[in-house]
C-alpha cells in the first residue's frame, strides 16, 4: 500500500478541479428581499374576574392558614376529649385508659346490634356450645304432646269434618306410639318411616294399614263421610286396644 | 282392608300390569338394582329425561337399553365421542343436485327413545346441541322447526366426572334430566348371582329374546294418566320448602331450580302410581328427591373437599322440613 500520494497524481488533480470549476455556469445573483410579517397580534390579557375568583376559592390558597386546620365537628371531638379527660387529669394514666375504655364499650356495642340484627346468640357463641344448635326446623302448628286429641276429635265429628277427625285419630295413634317408646317421634319423619320403626310383625302391619287409610283420606282426598269414618275409627280403637 | 273402604278411582291395572312386565323382563337380566329399575320407569312415565351414572362395568348401558327394548318405539343411539359435532346428531341440510335444493337429513336424535352413550365424553358445544330438543321437544336448524314424535325421551349414560376423558355437563343441560340414577357395584351376592346367571345362559346376547311390553302410543295414554293424579296442596308447599332450603343451604352454592320442584312433583306422581295409588304421599316426595336434585345442586368447595355428597344434603335438607300431616 503507498502511505503518500505522489506529487504529479497531486497536481493533476488540483488542475482538473480548476478547469472544472471554471467550466461550471455561474447563476446570476438575485437582489435580497425583506419580507414583512403583517400578521395580526391580539395581545391576551388575564381576565381579573377569574383571578378574583380564584384568589377567593380556598382551594388554591396554598399559603393561607387553613392548610390542615381541624374542621367545626374535629373541634367539637377535641374539645368533648380535653373536657372529660380533664376531669381525670388529676391521676395518672387514667386518661388514656378511659379513652381506650370507651372505645372498646362503643365496638362492643357495634357488635351487639350487628349481631341482633343477625339474629344470632352471641351469649351462645361466648359458651362455646355453638357446635350443638340445633337443626333449624320449619315451626310446627302443632305439638301432638300438647294436645287435647280427644275433644279435638270430638270438635271435628260434631262439625261433620271426618276428615279433620281421621287425621287427628293418626295422630293421636302416633303420640300413643311415641309415649310407649315404640316409635320416636320427629317432625321430618314420614309415615312409612314410622311404619318401618315398629318392631313387632303384627303392629307394623296393622299400623301400616291404619297409615293407608290416613293417606287415602288425608293426601288422596278421598270422599268420607260418617260411616266411613266410623269404619276408620273402630280400625283405631282396636289397634290401640292391642297395643302393650 | 283398604279395599273394603276406599275403592280405587283412577283406573290404574294397565300401568300397574305394564310396570310389572317391564320388571319381570329386566330382572331376567338385570341383578339387584330395584330401585334404579324403579326410577327408571318413574322417569319415563314422569315424561322426563334420565341421566344413568356409574363407574364402567355396571350395567348402565345394558339397563338402559333394556328399557328402551322394552318398549316398542323408534330407538336410536348416539355414542358420544370428543369429535362429535352438532350435525352429528341433530342433522345437516344437504344439497341435492337433482332438485337443485338443501335437503335436510334427520339426525339419529329423531327418535322416541334415544340412548346417549357416555354423553359427558363429547365437550360442551355438543352437548349444547341439545339444549332445545330436551327442554322444548322440537329442533329449530335453518329457520326451521321438526317437532319430535311422542314420547320422546333421552336415557343419557355418563362415567363419574374425575374419570379420564370425561367432561362435567353444563348445568343448563343437567338441569333438563329429572333424575341422576346412580348405580353402585353389586353386592357379593348379587354379584355371584350375575355371574351364575351369566354362565347358565351361555349366550352373550342376552336382548336378543327381549320382547317390548309397550307400544310408543300406550307410553304416551300412561303419561296422561300419571299427569291427572291428585297432589294435595300441602304436598306441593312441602316440596317448595325442599327445594326453596336447597338455595339458602349454606353447604350449596347452587341450588334447585323451579324446574326441579316440578321434577320432584311429577315424578312423585309416577312413583305413586306404580304403587297403585293416584295421589302423593310425602313418602313419594322423599324417595325422589334425591334422584331430582343431586345433579342439580352444586356443593361448596369446602364441602366437597371435606367429602360431603349432593345426597348428604339432600338428606340434610329434608330432615329440617317439617312433613305435612
Amino acid at each position: 500500500m503507498h502511505k503518500f500520494i505522489p506529487p504529479f497524481v497531486l497536481t493533476l488533480l488540483i488542475a482538473l478541479f480548476l478547469v472544472s470549476t471554471k467550466a461550471a455556469p455561474v447563476k446570476k445573483k438575485l437582489p435580497a428581499k425583506v419580507s414583512i410579517d403583517t400578521t395580526k397580534i391580539a395581545v391576551k390579557k388575564f381576565d381579573a374576574n377569574a383571578i378574583k375568583k380564584y384568589k377567593r376559592d380556598k382551594e388554591f390558597n396554598y399559603t393561607g392558614e387553613a392548610v390542615g386546620q381541624p374542621s367545626l365537628w374535629e373541634r367539637f371531638w377535641n374539645w368533648l376529649w380535653d373536657k372529660i379527660l380533664s376531669l381525670f387529669g388529676r391521676i395518672p394514666f387514667i386518661g388514656p385508659i378511659f379513652k381506650y375504655l370507651l372505645l372498646g364499650l362503643a365496638i362492643a356495642l357495634l357488635t351487639y346490634v350487628i349481631f341482633r340484627s343477625l339474629g344470632i346468640d352471641a351469649m351462645q357463641l361466648l359458651r362455646g356450645d355453638a357446635k350443638k344448635i340445633d337443626l333449624a326446623y320449619t315451626e310446627s302448628l302443632e305439638n301432638i304432646h300438647e294436645m287435647n286429641f280427644d275433644a279435638e276429635i270430638e270438635k271435628a265429628i260434631s262439625q261433620h269434618n271426618f276428615r279433620l277427625a281421621v287425621r287427628l285419630l293418626y295422630l293421636k295413634c302416633l303420640k300413643q306410639l311415641s309415649d310407649k317408646n315404640l316409635i320416636q317421634w320427629q317432625i321430618d319423619k314420614t309415615n312409612a318411616a314410622y311404619v318401618y320403626e315398629l318392631a313387632d310383625p303384627v303392629q307394623k302391619q296393622t299400623f301400616g294399614l291404619l297409615t293407608r287409610q290416613f293417606e287415602y283420606v288425608w293426601y288422596g282426598n278421598f270422599f268420607i263421610d260418617k260411616d266411613i269414618f266410623s269404619n276408620i275409627n273402630l280400625l283405631f280403637q282396636n289397634f290401640k286396644n292391642h297395643l302393650p | 282392608m283398604e279395599d273394603e273402604i276406599f275403592e280405587q278411582r283412577t283406573d290404574l291395572s294397565k300401568l300397574s300390569a305394564a310396570v310389572e312386565q317391564i320388571k319381570a323382563t329386566l330382572a331376567k337380566i338385570i341383578v339387584g338394582q330395584h330401585d334404579s329399575i324403579d326410577l327408571l320407569i318413574a322417569g319415563i312415565l314422569a315424561d322426563g329425561h334420565i341421566l344413568i351414572e356409574g363407574v364402567p362395568g355396571v350395567a348402565k348401558t345394558l339397563t338402559a337399553k333394556l328399557i328402551a327394548k322394552s318398549i316398542d318405539a323408534k330407538y336410536s343411539r348416539i355414542q358420544f365421542t370428543p369429535d362429535l359435532m352438532p350435525s352429528d346428531i341433530l342433522g345437516t341440510s344437504v344439497f341435492n343436485p337433482k332438485t337443485t335444493n338443501f335437503e335436510f337429513k334427520h339426525g339419529p336424535i329423531f327418535g322416541n327413545i334415544i340412548l346417549i352413550d357416555e354423553i359427558n365424553r363429547a365437550p360442551a358445544k355438543t352437548q349444547s346441541a341439545l339444549f332445545e330438543v330436551m327442554e322444548e321437544r322440537q329442533l329449530t336448524i335453518d329457520g326451521q322447526t321438526y317437532k319430535m314424535e311422542e314420547p320422546f325421551t333421552v336415557l343419557a349414560t355418563q362415567n363419574p366426572v374425575e374419570h379420564e376423558g370425561t367432561y362435567r355437563l353444563p348445568e343448563a343441560q343437567l338441569d333438563r334430566f329429572i333424575f341422576k340414577i346412580e348405580i353402585k357395584y353389586p353386592s357379593l351376592d348379587e354379584e355371584i348371582a350375575i355371574l351364575t346367571q351369566q354362565h347358565n345362559q351361555k349366550t352373550t346376547d342376552q336382548l336378543k329374546h327381549i320382547q317390548p311390553v309397550l307400544t310408543a302410543q300406550d307410553v304416551v295414554s300412561l303419561r296422561r294418566v300419571v299427569l291427572g293424579l291428585h297432589v294435595e296442596e300441602k304436598i306441593l308447599v312441602y316440596v317448595a320448602k325442599i327445594v326453596h332450603e336447597s338455595r339458602n343451604n349454606k353447604s350449596l352454592y347452587l341450588g334447585g331450580s323451579p324446574r326441579a320442584s316440578l321434577a320432584i312433583i311429577n315424578a312423585a306422581k309416577a312413583l305413586a302410581a306404580i304403587k297403585g295409588r293416584d295421589f302423593v304421599t310425602p313418602d313419594d316426595v322423599t324417595y325422589v328427591a334425591a334422584p331430582v336434585l343431586r345433579h342439580r345442586i352444586m356443593l361448596t368447595p369446602d364441602k366437597e373437599m371435606e367429602g360431603v355428597t349432593p345426597d348428604d344434603v339432600v338428606a340434610q335438607i329434608i330432615q329440617k322440613i317439617e312433613v305435612p300431616r
